[in-house]
């Protein structure tokens, strides 16, 4: 199956719309598409996963990549919409400690 | 080494004229029909390479007879020879999965199966020779 | 070979001639045995054409013009059949090759995980770990100190397969070269993160679980990188808790910092731990919620504490139809008395 991802581009900032699962077999169209975004310099790349219902450790991983990438080019990484489950996810491994997660943002779209 | 016969592939019609010629030559050496088809088989799909990739080569088809060995060995030697672009990675042709000459040639691995005998030497840009034999039973 | 086919040819004259003489069914039952005979010996499809052409020709020497001819168009036809065929085998040879290769290294990792689990007069421990496919991403480490003391770790390595197995040997070996914290499990993570994170590729990571048990005083002390929540059964309570250890999972950040928590343990208490292929099991209906690993748990917890772990796994197994997603590990430590 593959992923939804749609990117729209603002002033010094961009949102990676994602939908879909993202596992082992769909994490590498993610990984292409969301380095490139966080290898610019100085920019805020916004990941809305309003959409994604499943994520597995592989998945994850790119997370952690982007991560890091944004971090090595003064790039900011920000992650939204996340459902309970992948939450629980995040919080478990201790990434929530050390990402971006806009916790609102899921509500709102309620 | 006895008969000879050398075949121009140009077109379609040569690879036709290649594989009659080592048909007859195989009948006339005493191969079974199953083995005349194999050799048949084996011309065909060189000399399709030939003419899919090279444009301009030959097949030559010779008759075998080796005396050093005992009993002496009786045989048939494909030689398809092109002046075409070359094979880049020879490795990867001979892989099973890898067809050179698209969906319906076996290629090179398939050929090398049907024959007891193979060899490929090709350069990038200067051409390709493949000699293949077939030994009678 | 040369033997075989002309035996096999003989053969198949002969089932010929029996089906010719008098047409029924047990022949046809002979004939496909024959069909599984010529797989075997590795008889192509273009010589089993020729071995009904020859026998015609000997039970029929006056057959009608082109008859004969026919077969050879056949033979031609079913040349690409035999090239298929062929190929098919030698990729098959090739697929043994490579599952041997396989199987090689599977028995190499198999030797870095614990021979045996260490023997403490006052502990009941289980154990399971079971891979998705050939090689695990999963590990679990035990010792025993002078004092009788008890390391146990439980680590789950992202992705599953040969990369994870890859990654695996690399934490085995790294702990082995810190001796000296091994008891002292937020010590421990932290320089093993240090290793970790120099050494893997950007988006690769591992959660880890890390418990020392005192028999002495039976305190277990603990700290998580990362690692899905196991659980602490209160044998007084006769209720399960969540046993967590906040921390970020290895490989993420140079310096991070482990909280260690600890636990006094009672006697009939359980500790269980486990890798996320546990919680993350997908079956058809869903996920497997951990209420029903623990429901499954109950199911089994008068008995010893392997004997629970083989039969959660079983149950497990059996809801995903015997086709692991994941790799799968269980521990399962208890207080006798």
């Amino acid at each position: 199956m593959d992923l939804e991802l749609r990117t729209v581009e603002g002033k010094g900032r961009k949102v990676l719309y994602v939908g879909g699962e993202i596992d082992a077999h769909t994490a590498p169209q993610l990984k292409d598409e969301i380095i490139p975004l966080t290898e610019e310099q100085e920019t805020k790349v916004i990941v809305d996963l309003t959409n994604v219902n499943y994520i597995d450790s592989t998945g994850l991983g790119v997370f952690i990549g982007a991560l890091k990438s944004a971090k090595n080019h003064n790039s900011k990484l920000e992650l939204t919409g996340l459902n309970d489950r992948i939450k629980r996810l995040f919080s478990i491994t201790g990434l929530d400690e050390v990402m971006n997660i806009d916790e609102d943002k899921r509500e709102e779209a309620k | 080494m006895g008969i000879q016969s050398n075949v121009e592939v140009q077109t379609e019609w040569g690879i036709v004229s290649a594989r009659q010629a080592g048909r007859n030559l195989a009948k006339e050496a005493g191969f079974s029909s199953v083995d005349q088809a194999r050799i048949a088989t084996a011309i065909s799909e060189l000399a399709r390479n030939i003419y899919l990739y090279a444009n301009n080569g030959e097949i030559i088809i010779e008759f075998l007879e080796n005396e050093n060995v005992s009993p002496p060995r009786r045989g048939i030697k494909i030689t398809a020879r092109d002046e075409g672009p070359g094979i880049d990675n020879i490795r990867n042709a001979m892989e099973d999965g890898y067809t050179t000459s698209g969906g319906l040639g076996a290629g090179l691995p398939g050929v090398k199966r049907l024959m007891d005998e193979f060899d490929i030497d090709s350069r990038s840009g200067v051409g390709t020779e493949i000699t293949a034999i077939k030994w009678l039973r | 070979m040369a033997d075989t086919f002309s035996s096999m040819q003989n053969q198949y004259k002969t089932i010929l001639k029996k089906y010719i003489e008098d047409k029924n069914e047990v022949v046809l039952y002979q004939a496909q045995q024959f069909s599984k005979k010529i797989l075997e010996n590795q008889v192509s499809p273009e010589e089993t054409v020729s071995f009904h052409l020859e026998a015609i020709d000997e039970f029929f020497p006056k057959l009608p013009e082109g008859v004969r001819d026919s077969f050879e168009l056949l033979i031609e036809v079913m040349m690409g059949f035999g090239m298929a065929y062929r190929e098919h085998q030698s990729l098959r040879d090739k697929q043994k090759e490579l599952e041997a290769e396989i199987n090689v290294a599977a028995s190499m990792q198999q030797t870095l995980l614990p021979a045996n689990i260490p023997e403490v007069e006052s502990l009941d421990i289980g154990v399971i770990s079971m891979p998705a496919t050939k090689m695990s991403g999963d590990y679990y480490h035990f010792i025993k100190d002078e004092n009788d003391c008890i390391g146990l770790a439980i680590a789950d390595i992202i992705g599953k397969g040969i990369p994870a197995a890859l990654c695996m040997s690399m934490i085995k070996y790294a702990m082995d070269s810190l001796p000296e914290q091994r008891l002292q499990p937020g010590a421990l993570l932290e320089n093993l993160n240090r290793v970790v994170e120099r050494n893997v590729a950007a988006n690769m990571f591992i959660t880890m679980m890390y418990g020392s048990y005192d028999p002495r005083i039976h305190q277990f002390y603990y700290s998580g990188a990362g690692h899905e929540p196991g659980f602490y059964y209160n044998y007084a309570e006769d209720k399960f808790e969540e046993l967590y250890a906040k921390g970020l999972a290895l490989g993420i950040k140079r310096e991070t910092k482990f909280r260690e928590y600890h636990k006094r343990v009672e006697p009939g208490d359980f500790i269980v731990l486990l890798s996320d292929g546990v919680t993350e099991c997908r079956t058809v209906d869903g996920f497997i919620e951990r209420e029903e690993i623990i429901s499954l748990i109950r199911k089994y917890q008068h008995m010893t504490a392997q004997e629970i772990v083989d039969k959660v796994f079983y149950e497990l197994e059996r809801l995903q139809h015997f086709q692991l997603k994941d790799d799968f590990s269980l521990i399962i430590l208890r207080r006798k008395v």
